[in-house]
């Protein structure tokens, strides 16, 4: 596993849509491109709903993975 | 997508809490998303009426439950504060329908100030959901 080193994290934990999704289009917005955010989740829908809002907002998503129901996320904000 | 128009009809408090939850993911990602309150949904635009919605039909019983679950995936419960939420994005409007509000008892003086105006079905029609990118009906 990667360690990748974070700007900000943002814990959704136990939260299920839409707020994953709100609280990360909110986080990054407060954030400076080239910046990373680490996302925590635990709402399976992140799996398809984050890489799709990568691809649509022109974030990179860096890397992602699983461990035990605990899904992370590291996104680099877009320049 | 940069802009989406829904249609609110139903007042269950179950029932409202997709299409404002549709429009809370798309307004927090910059879409201008453009909402019209028809029917008996017209009450959830004012104070007493957002408070007062439940869980109807054969769901009626677990309205307490569904409040629970709502707070546990992380909205606010009560359908004014999630209102609340979705203008704080800076990219909601809602509107009145103004038949609606005629039959059911909303006026200027009871629209919550989170809402735009009382308009015409026509005009929203016209101006928004024909404009919109996408549109829904609830």
């Amino acid at each position: 596993m990667t360690r990748i080193k974070s700007d900000q994290t943002l814990d959704t934990s136990g939260k299920c849509c839409p707020m994953p999704m709100v609280e990360t289009n909110q986080a990054i917005k407060g954030m400076k491109a080239g910046e990373v955010l680490e996302i925590i989740a635990t709402d399976p829908a992140t799996k398809m709903d984050i890489p799709s809002w990568c691809q649509r907002t022109g974030n990179t998503l860096i890397e992602h993975h699983e461990d035990g129901g605990t899904l992370r996320y590291y996104v680099c904000k877009r320049d | 997508m940069k802009s989406m128009a829904i249609v609110v009809r139903d007042d269950a408090y179950d029932k409202i809490l997709t299409p404002l939850a549709f429009a809370y993911l798309q307004a927090a990602e910059g879409t201008q998303v453009d909402m019209l309150f028809v029917n008996w949904a017209v009450k959830a635009l004012t104070e007493k009426g957002a408070h007062a919605l439940k869980v109807d039909g054969q769901h009626a019983g677990q309205d307490a439950w569904v409040r629970q679950q709502v707070a546990k995936a992380g909205l606010p419960p009560d359908v004014y504060d999630i209102i609340k939420a979705l203008k704080s994005t800076g990219h909601v409007h809602l509107y009145a329908c103004s038949l609606a509000s005629a039959i059911f008892g909303v006026d200027k003086d009871n629209l919550i100030p989170e809402a735009e105006d009382i308009v015409g079905a026509s005009w929203f029609l016209n101006e928004k959901a024909s404009k919109a990118e996408h549109y829904q009906y609830f």
